[in-house]
């Protein structure tokens, strides 16, 4: 018999996240082992009267165009994909890998190389999601290979992803809409404040978020959510920042990573494993060494590390501060190659002060936002409960 | 399968039927259930300097589609398959059911609404297969449900597939290569015949087939293969004509099918299995009614009905006649969204005449040519 939660999730992406309409065009991009939670939203897109189509690919194929092709083939995109982007009104992205270290010993010059390809197609279609034209949402379907990350049996990993996307509980969407109120609230407050202190183990950073907007992740582009972030001011960063979970980016792992910085610039790093990994990271280009985001975690159903950053930067009581490509919606301005997530974890000992003001301590905000902010200024009513 | 015939098999589509070059764009058009064959043709075609291009359908997508979908969703043409079809420079599409009867259920006008509504993918693909503009070739990969089908276990259709495909063969390459010249050979003998006469149990047809083109199908658009074929003329058609097998379309079972055909045009159909899905595809459209291709199997590999038109109209002693759509390489005109090959075993008794000159007995050519 089916998980009424992979229903329950397929439902919330086309309805919630993705807020399918009649007539929409949606392609479902998904390996092999997603099948389950592809022909579930298959099904729900089909109830909205919307017009779906699979892309899946199948687990294995990635490593044989490695092992087997040449750089030209490695970096080719075909006329088929750039025509099939202009055609989409939304696209679901289910990760589900069958082995998340398969690519680990491929050489990182031609994995640099498929990375920078992909992302020409990766630019434009995002490009075309924040213009609005069409929608996306990235989810995670359980397999093994992610509950073995994770350190986990399937059964509990399935539990751990399913509530955190909510979709134990019967009406999911509910609990987001709510959850979409109060983190639009919590970024319009945190929208007046000029600096953040951040205090944590071996931490004491200063960021620049002056005129920057903070945005609510609120379910709409991922499944899980729960976080508020912008990006700070590009030459105001200044201190220093232990990240106590292992940094992953491509699979690999940093871990232990220490940062120093100077006029918005990292001046020291140092990590006690991979460090020739993020020294390389940090000399990908001229935006690689500037923060592109700050924001705190805030979905308290994930309570741990399972190195996955769709749920890893969400841990609430956390706070992550990635280095590379900015968001411009929010006002930044830095542009890189990169976009690595590193998490700190300030549940234990962790301060954050606004303008000198203490709101956050060992893992929480001191004050619930105040909703009336939003009501007020973007015109939504208060959540119910 | 094993992997010496995975690779024997991807080696054959890649390199044979395909003929995979550098810069091609290669579209591969399959279910999960093929993996380790999709992976080996991967390294085919990545060897060959083409470059590979996926279009899997999840299993039990399009049952829910026939089964849900409404008006708007069943006829929509999503516009991937457009680009594909029109982009590709080679398809290789491998069927690998597993479940072959997933549809037995579906109103069969739904089958006909769908099946229309892609009849301008399939025009373009013929058209530039036709033109060589496109290399495609159709083959399948042994599932269950296809074992099933055959009444067989995995493992001995496994073993008739292989077969079938002359993959036991030292050199299938050459082998294809030997018998494509010999069905060459019957090509052209055949293509000098005005009229064919067709006569055995329950079947008295007679097919105008002059000035149209007998192709020899070599295995470069089917694999297995094994046949010659044409497109006889429209209006030329007449008599009777019994198919011993059932038949399968669009995962539906139909049996003892037999077909009356006057002026070119099927004017009486019975079938004791399947016969109210049967009318339905007859009434498809205008071409539905029309034989748009006429074969000989001569496939010696492949001698028993397995249930899957792939091989049963290779089966060597047999005929087929296509309703719906021709193949325009052999000068047929039929145009439809249908394109249904129905079998007629001839091994038993039957003959054929060509322009009144018996030709072909008990399932052989007279001549020994193949």
């Amino acid at each position: 018999m089916t998980d009424p939660r992979i229903e329950r999730l397929a439902g919330l992406l086309a309805d919630y996240s993705l807020e399918l309409r009649e007539g929409n065009v949606l392609r479902i991009d998904s390996l092999d082992a997603g099948s389950p939670l592809v022909l579930a939203l298959y099904g729900a897109a089909l109830r909205v009267g919307a017009l779906p189509y699979t892309n899946v690919s199948l687990s294995g194929l990635g490593e044989i165009l490695f092992q087997y092709g040449s750089d030209e083939q490695l970096t080719y995109l075909s006329p088929i994909q750039w025509e099939e982007i202009e055609q989409l009104d939304a696209l679901a992205t289910i990760w589900s890998e069958t082995n998340t270290r398969a690519l680990s010993r491929v050489d990182s010059t031609r994995h640099a190389a498929y990375i920078a390809a992909q992302r020409k197609l990766s630019n434009r279609r995002w490009e075309r999601i924040s213009n609005g034209e069409m929608g996306w949402c990235g989810t995670l379907y359980p397999t093994n290979a992610h509950a073995q990350e994770a350190e986990m049996s399937l059964a509990e990993y399935e539990d751990f992803v399913y509530a955190a996307c909510h979709v134990h509980e019967e009406d999911p969407a509910a609990h987001w809409r709510a959850v979409s109120s109060e983190l639009k609230a919590r970024a319009a407050e945190l929208g007046a404040v000029r600096e953040l202190r951040i205090l944590g183990p071996d931490t004491d950073v200063r960021l620049g978020v002056e005129g920057r907007s903070w945005l609510a992740a609120d379910g709409r582009y991922n499944l899980p959510d729960g976080e508020v972030f912008t990006s700070p001011l590009e030459t105001e960063t200044e201190g220093e920042i232990r990240y106590t979970f292992p940094a992953v980016y491509h699979g690999r792992e940093v871990e232990d990573v220490r940062l120093r910085f100077e006029g918005g610039h990292v001046v020291a790093a140092e990590a006690v494993r991979g460090d020739d990994y993020l020294q390389s990271l940090l000399d990908m280009d001229a935006g690689s060494r500037v923060l592109g985001e700050v924001a705190f975690g805030l979905n308290y159903e994930i309570d741990r590390f399972t190195r996955n950053i769709l749920f890893d930067e969400k841990i609430g009581g956390t706070m992550h501060l990635a280095l590379g490509s900015g968001f411009p919606q929010s006002g930044g301005q830095n542009t890189s190659g990169l976009h690595w997530d590193m998490i700190c974890d300030l549940r234990r000992e962790g301060e954050v002060y606004a303008d000198g003001e203490l709101i956050w301590k060992n893992g929480q905000f001191l004050a619930e936002p105040a909703l009336e902010v939003v009501e007020s200024g973007q015109g939504q009513g208060l959540p119910s409960g | 399968m094993s992997s010496n015939r995975l690779e024997r098999l991807a080696d054959v589509l890649v390199g044979y039927c395909t003929r995979v070059r550098t810069g091609d764009l290669v579209c591969v058009d399959t279910g999960p259930a093929a993996a380790s064959l999709v992976e080996a043709v991967w390294r085919r075609v990545l060897e060959a300097g083409g470059h590979p291009h996926l279009r899997l359908d999840v299993d039990g997508a399009p049952d829910l589609l026939l089964r849900d979908g409404t008006d708007e969703q069943l006829t929509w043409v999503s516009p991937v398959r457009r680009s594909e079809v029109e982009r590709a420079d080679v398809r290789i599409a491998i069927y690998a059911d597993v479940n072959t009867r997933a549809n037995g259920g579906v109103d069969p006008e739904r089958q006909a609404r769908l099946e229309r509504s892609h009849d301008p993918i399939r025009r373009t693909h013929l058209a530039r297969v036709g033109s060589g503009d496109l290399r495609g070739v159709v083959t399948l990969y042994p599932t269950q449900a296809a074992a099933q089908d055959a009444d067989m276990s995995l493992p001995e259709y496994e073993d008739f597939v292989f077969r079938a495909g002359l993959l036991d063969h030292e050199d299938p390459r050459g082998e294809w290569e030997a018998l494509g010249r010999a069905y060459g050979r019957l090509a052209g003998q055949l293509g000098q015949s005005a009229e064919l006469r067709i006569v055995g149990e329950g079947t008295d047809l007679t097919l105008g087939v002059e000035g149209r083109t007998w192709v020899p199908s070599d295995g470069r658009e089917n694999f297995p293969d094994g046949e010659v074929f044409t497109g006889p003329i429209e209006t030329s058609v007449d008599g009777t004509i019994s198919f011993t097998y059932p038949s399968s379309f669009a995962g539906r079972r139909i049996s003892g099918v037999q077909l009356e055909f006057r002026g070119g045009e099927v004017v009486r159909s019975d079938a004791v299995e399947g016969e109210a899905f049967l009318r339905q595809m007859l009434a498809l459209d205008e071409g539905a009614r029309r034989a748009g291709e006429f074969a000989f199997g001569l496939n010696e590999a492949v001698t028993e009905f397995t249930g899957h038109t792939l091989f049963d109209e290779k089966i060597g002693g047999t005929v087929h006649l296509a309703l719906g759509a021709s193949y325009p390489e052999t000068g047929g005109q039929v145009q439809s969204a249908l394109h249904w090959d129905l079998v007629c075993d001839l091994r038993n008794g039957s003959e054929v005449y060509a322009d009144g000159e018996l030709v072909y007995r008990d399932g052989r050519f007279l001549n020994g040519v193949v």
